[in-house]
């Protein structure tokens, strides 16, 4: 399949992936980071940072990363060089464009980065996505009635899917426990130790019906991958992974009157955006890769996506068809929940390491397509990937 | 749980105007829609000629949760409900939900004032009507 009008030299793939150490050490800036993680990804791929010709620059919750990125990198004469910023979809939104510049020849190598660093030594993690100042204007309102940072947010889209569905706080523990059985098998994992529903539902409420054990980590790092040319990949170091297809959705409902809210998300317009480039359905998946800053954001994103029913989400939880030995190999490496919390760059790292065949342990034996989704806001940003097996 | 300070700016003063004298306001268009207050332009229909107009104060839980703060060395922690509001008028308002533990969706409520500190605007908030 060649996405768009792309002549055959010039299909997109991602030949090159860095990963920093991830999760709580001090002593590096997001931007440091970033720039370790760049030069892993050339590296990895085999490339010198001198045939790098595009650079997307991506910066977390700290906006520690900007474009003196190129500066720090050493990298001269850009053929694209841009920040770009749509919360957790940008990683995919980051891979997207880099694969229109290299399917029109507009850049012929192009880095991906993201760095990120709300760890501080004697601060606690949940500072770090908190209020920062004083609460002043219309974000200022919602901190005055106690909605800062995106937990509240979330946990009153779940609700409704809750209300709506019946789905339950222990279906939601399934996806957790799950996840942690998969971080078990990944070094790179923040949390391995196994936990149990028991565990689950003793965790302290975060904000309802949400428990910590619902949430998404926090975590100091960098990430990035090498996009570039079939044909350039050639005889480069990594067996390459085709990028087959990729889509977008943005719904624009940013809290107002929205009767889908925590219903339905942009996952259906994206999905089938990316499904469609890459001339796939749902079944043809492998190996799936979720934005999962919750568990809920995997239980809907299961059902936008389509691989159980609308409404159907937490009955497909409990069913066992997730975690190591079920149906589906979904979020691999623990991802967000128990994995790390890089945004977007941990279901795209997990989906790369999958397609490669590099997964280790808890490599999928069946990896021809891997489905990777970002989400960003609240549910308010979505992109999709679809990945090929390596060649 | 108290609610906490909040001052204005360009964007809020109108609004902060209004709720000061006991007013909950939103955006109306020159066809008779509403939006919320935050609106640029009129989410029916686009355009940006908008005039605030108070809304009744009252309407339906669409969804809530309850916040936690941190645990504090005794084990206690505050609990902060918050709702999705749906107003009579159509927008929705996220809010703190009062004199209610765990409310259902559907339920009914009515705006109430309050001014959190010396130093805050008058903030909205909500309870059952």
């Amino acid at each position: 399949m060649t996405p768009g009008h792309a002549s055959p030299g010039r299909r997109p793939v991602i030949a090159g992936l860095g990963l920093t150490d991830v999760g709580k050490f001090f002593g590096r800036s997001a931007a440091q980071l970033a720039a370790e993680a760049a030069r892993l990804a050339v590296a990895d791929a085999g490339l010198e940072l001198a045939e790098v010709d595009g650079l997307l620059v991506s910066a977390g919750v700290t906006r520690g990363v900007n474009l003196s990125l190129h500066r720090d990198l050493g990298l001269t004469d850009l053929a694209l060089l841009s920040e770009m910023q749509a919360f957790g979809a940008t990683a995919g939104a980051m891979v997207a464009h880099a694969s229109m510049a290299i399917t029109s020849g507009t850049a012929k190598a192009v880095l991906c980065v993201f760095g990120d660093d709300p760890l501080k030594e004697g601060r606690s993690a949940s500072a770090a996505y908190g209020p920062r100042r004083t609460p002043s204007g219309w974000r200022g309102l919602l901190t005055s009635a106690g909605i800062s940072g995106a937990n509240p947010l979330y946990a009153l889209a779940a609700r409704r899917h809750m209300q709506r569905f019946g789905t339950t706080t222990e279906q939601l523990g399934h996806i957790a426990v799950a996840q942690r059985k998969w971080a078990a098998m990944n070094p790179a994992a923040q949390m391995k130790d196994p936990i149990t529903l028991a565990d689950h539902e003793a965790s302290r409420w975060v904000a309802e019906p949400f428990r910590l054990l619902d949430c998404c980590l926090v975590s100091n790092g960098g990430a990035a991958v090498l996009v570039t040319s079939a044909e350039r990949a050639e005889d480069l170091r990594q067996p390459a992974v085709p990028v087959l297809g990729w889509g977008q959705s943005h719904p624009g409902h940013l809290q107002r009157h929205h009767d889908d809210f925590g219903l339905v998300t942009g996952a259906v317009r994206s999905g089938r955006a990316a499904m469609g480039m890459a001339g796939i359905t749902v079944q043809d998946v492998d190996v799936v890769e979720l934005y999962d800053c919750y568990t809920y954001t995997v239980l809907v994103s299961l059902e936008d996506y389509g691989f159980c029913g609308k409404g159907e989400g937490g009955a497909f939880a409990a069913s066992g068809a997730l975690g190591p030995g079920g149906t589906l190999r979904l979020n691999t490496g623990g991802g967000q929940l128990s994995g790390f919390y890089l945004w977007g760059m941990t279901p795209l790292h997990e989906a790369v390491l999958q397609a490669r065949g590099q997964a280790g342990e808890r490599q999928s034996p069946e990896h021809e397509v891997v489905l990777v989704s970002g989400n960003g806001g609240v549910l308010d940003h979505h992109a999709t990937l679809v990945l090929g097996g390596a060649a | 749980m108290s609610l906490g300070p909040v001052s204005r700016n360009d964007e809020t003063a109108a609004f902060f105007d209004g709720t000061a004298r006991g007013e909950l306001l939103l955006r109306t268009c020159p066809s008779g829609h509403w939006s919320e207050p935050e609106a640029a332009c009129c989410t029916t229909c686009g355009v940006t000629d908008l005039s605030w107009s108070a809304s009744k104060g009252t309407g339906r839980v669409v969804s809530w949760s309850a916040v936690h703060g941190r645990p504090r060395d005794d084990g206690s922690a505050d609990r902060r409900v918050i709702a999705v509001v749906e107003l009579d008028e159509g927008p929705w308002w996220w809010t703190a939900l009062q004199d209610v533990e765990q409310p259902s969706e559907g339920l009914r409520v009515q705006v109430a004032f309050t001014v959190p500190a010396e130093d805050s605007e008058t903030v909205p908030y909500f309870v059952p009507a």
